[in-house]
């Protein structure tokens, strides 16, 4: 299954929020949905949601249409909120059977999704008694039980603690190894990068880069060479201004021609005491600043 | 639909689970059973007291200079007032004076000639009729004295001033009076309705806008669903609370009916005319309906839950003067008035004014057709811009957007 955004234009009175944003994400693969604040992510996915429409443009599954009332979305928003004030799995049921599921099937999902996420003992508590990061365990519940089939995730992260992102890693490997779509939205790019095998950048509400993330990263010049060593000394005498400290202590080589990277990488491993030697990839971090950048700039 | 269903029944079970609400009809439904046995129960203390004794009643005193006035004055005043025990006085004013405010005599008449008294009574009630009445037996006295006098025997004169007139009323359209208490009751029920689920239906937007639940919700369900499906879930809790507390009411009533006697007020609010109730039934539904939409829509546009009532001034304003023309006019007799004319078109107005006319006037048939066929409409009207006003409102956050800026919104969207 493939999902398309196809030229979607939206204003907001007269404020242009998206200009043409297209981007493609495959059915067992993450997406990566990033940009800064105001980029038009939240906006891009509320198309996507159909909670309003856009002023042109197309959503397709596999070239035709979004049928909403066949495709199931699931939606972890940014902003996370239920009832405070309710019964958890009341409340859990009423959001599952919105989604048009039976309140039987509801209930035995939802109760495998509590027992899943380590929160059955929560199951006949109001909200408001759970911690932070319950809650937004209980939230996770209202994305993944009427089983979409595509999970949009908006920041998924943030304010879990190591232990609960494990387990939603778990959750989210399991959704992706089940075909789904999953899309994610968050500025923590290590775990986009962990995760996500196509990303879009979005600024200013431009497609800035659009891609597989690993056909992205080799686009880039192979001309530079990350060495680790002990005696990083030694070799910056020999190299001189073509080689510098990185900030994480490593030292960085730049070649005057990707060709001689097998050379230099040779020369490297026999004369001095290298424990690893590679071609240097950015990182998405890197990436990100370079593209989503330019607007802080220009601010 | 479906969603729409799952919508209305978890509004409604909101309802049936918020004690306050429950509280409030339960203590409302056994404050009516009080009062309905109210009758019932001072029949059984009444019973158990003589009724012959003088001593109980109050003292009114009577001080006439002249003997054969006093007398007269006495025994007319003994007829006209049962409720005092009449004594004549000699005493001085002052002491007259003096034993009303040491609360011993109730009050006072002091004739300071045939046609001329002064009344003494201590904190002078707003329904003291006694001076009127008083005014009238000596009118009476004098006419007779006065007939008497000019040659005509006592039992002529007796005759003339005790005559009879027998007169009969024919209402030939509706009679006000009888319509009137529940009028008042209807409008006042609809009043009080509408503030109260209007502000339940706002309060409970906006606390999903402000406790970000709105996030999800709107992406999970159709906002014409959770507009409805709000507004309708109020609607029948309020009819429920309406039926409970009024259905307590007549039950109780008929099991103390004998005890009520003849009490023509209660007896036209227990029999209103069938017609008469469904066009109760239908402008309070609508009515309710209509605004229950508004407070809805504009609820949604507010972020914090402190800005609501700010925000839903102008609607309560608009229903409050909608009000105050109907009670102004109920008060006044003419229902009919222009401008009970003219609100009973306006679809925000018409479900007082139109079934006012109706109840306490006689309106021409098509009037009402009209008045009920522009509401309808403008019901579902409302109904639908609320929802999509809703759409647009629930994600705006920050300071209440301006009316206009919601219209442009709505419009594009």
């Amino acid at each position: 299954m493939i999902l398309e955004l196809k030229n979607i234009e939206k204003s907001f009175g007269e404020k242009k929020v998206l200009t043409g944003v297209s981007f493609k994400a495959e059915g067992g693969k993450a997406f990566g949905l990033l940009g800064r604040n105001g980029a038009g992510k939240t906006t891009s996915i509320r198309i996507l949601m159909d909670v309003f429409p856009a002023n042109s443009g197309e959503v397709l599954i596999d070239g035709q249409p979004i049928d909403y009332n066949k495709i199931g979305i699931g939606y972890l928003p940014e902003e996370r909120g239920l009832y405070p004030k309710k019964i958890i799995i009341d409340q859990l049921t009423y959001f599952a059977e919105l989604k048009g599921m039976s309140r039987k099937a509801a209930v035995q999902s939802i109760d495998y999704w509590l027992g899943r996420l380590g929160m059955m003992e929560y199951r006949n508590k109001r909200l408001d008694t759970l911690s932070k990061g319950n809650q937004q365990k209980i939230q996770l519940i209202t994305a993944l039980a009427h089983d979409p089939d595509i999970v949009i995730l908006d920041e998924p992260f943030s304010g879990l603690d190591p232990v609960n992102a494990m387990l939603l890693k778990d959750v989210v490997k399991e959704q992706i190894t089940k075909g789904k779509i999953v899309l994610f939205s968050s500025h923590q790019m290590s775990y986009i990068e962990e995760f996500c095998d196509s990303i879009a950048i979005l600024n200013n509400g431009v497609v800035a880069l659009h891609g597989d993330l690993h056909d992205i990263k080799r686009d880039y010049p192979r001309d530079r060479l990350v060495v680790r060593t002990e005696t990083p000394d030694v070799i910056m005498a020999d190299f001189g201004s073509s080689c510098a400290v990185m900030d994480s202590g490593d030292l960085m080589i730049s070649l005057a021609d990707p060709a001689e990277k097998k050379a230099t990488m040779t020369r490297l491993v026999e004369n001095y005491d290298i424990d690893e030697v590679k071609i240097f990839e950015p990182s998405l971090n890197d990436i990100f600043v370079e593209y989503a950048g330019d607007a802080a700039k220009e601010e | 639909m479906k969603q729409f269903g799952k919508i209305l029944k978890f509004e409604l079970k909101n309802y049936a689970k918020n004690k306050a609400f429950v509280g409030v009809t339960i203590f409302l439904m056994a404050l009516i059973a009080v009062i309905m046995f109210f009758p019932r129960i001072t029949a059984l203390f009444e019973s158990d007291v003589p009724s012959d004794t003088t001593s109980d009643l109050s003292v009114m005193l009577v001080k006439a200079d002249d003997p054969t006035q006093a007398d007269m004055v006495k025994e007319t005043f003994a007829a006209s007032f049962t409720d005092y025990d009449v004594q004549i006085t000699d005493a001085e004013i002052s002491v007259i004076k003096d034993r009303i405010t040491s609360g011993d005599v109730e009050c006072a008449f002091v004739m300071t000639g045939a046609t001329s008294f002064t009344y003494y009574v201590d904190n002078l009630s707003m329904y003291d009729m006694n001076p009127d009445i008083a005014t009238g037996v000596l009118q009476q006295i004098y006419q007779m004295n006065a007939m008497i006098n000019g040659g005509m025997s006592a039992e002529d004169a007796a005759g003339v001033m005790s005559i009879q007139i027998d007169g009969e009323v024919e209402s030939l359209g509706k009679d006000q009076m009888q319509n009137f208490f529940y009028t008042y009751i209807m409008i006042f029920a609809l009043y009080m309705v509408i503030l109260l689920y209007g502000q339940m239906v706002a309060m409970s937007v906006a606390t999903e806008k402000s406790s970000r639940a709105m996030e999800l919700l709107i992406t999970s369900a159709k906002p014409i669903n959770m507009m409805f499906g709000k507004v309708l879930a109020a609607c029948i809790a309020g009819l429920v609370q309406l039926v409970s507390i009024f259905g307590s009411a007549l039950v109780f009533y008929n099991v103390n009916k004998s005890y009520w006697g003849d009490n023509s007020i209660i007896d036209s609010i227990f029999n209103i005319p069938p017609d008469l109730f469904v066009y109760m039934l239908v402008f309070f539904l609508l009515g309710f309906l209509i605004y229950a939409f508004l407070y809805g829509a504009i609820s949604s546009t507010v972020s914090k839950l402190e800005d609501i009532n700010t925000a839903v001034q102008p609607v309560t304003f608009l229903f409050v003067i909608g009000f105050m023309v109907v009670m102004f006019s109920m008060s006044s007799g003419s229902v009919d008035n222009l401008l009970m004319q003219i609100c009973s078109y306006i679809p925000f107005t018409s479900p007082m004014a139109m079934f006012t006319r109706i109840a306490m006037s006689t309106v021409p048939w098509y009037e009402i057709v009209i008045s009920i066929g522009i509401l309808v409409a403008s019901t579902f009207g409302i109904g639908i811009l609320s929802a999509k006003i809703y759409r647009v409102g629930v994600l705006m956050y920050g300071t209440s957007p301006k009316l206009g800026n919601i219209i442009k919104a709505v419009w594009k969207a």
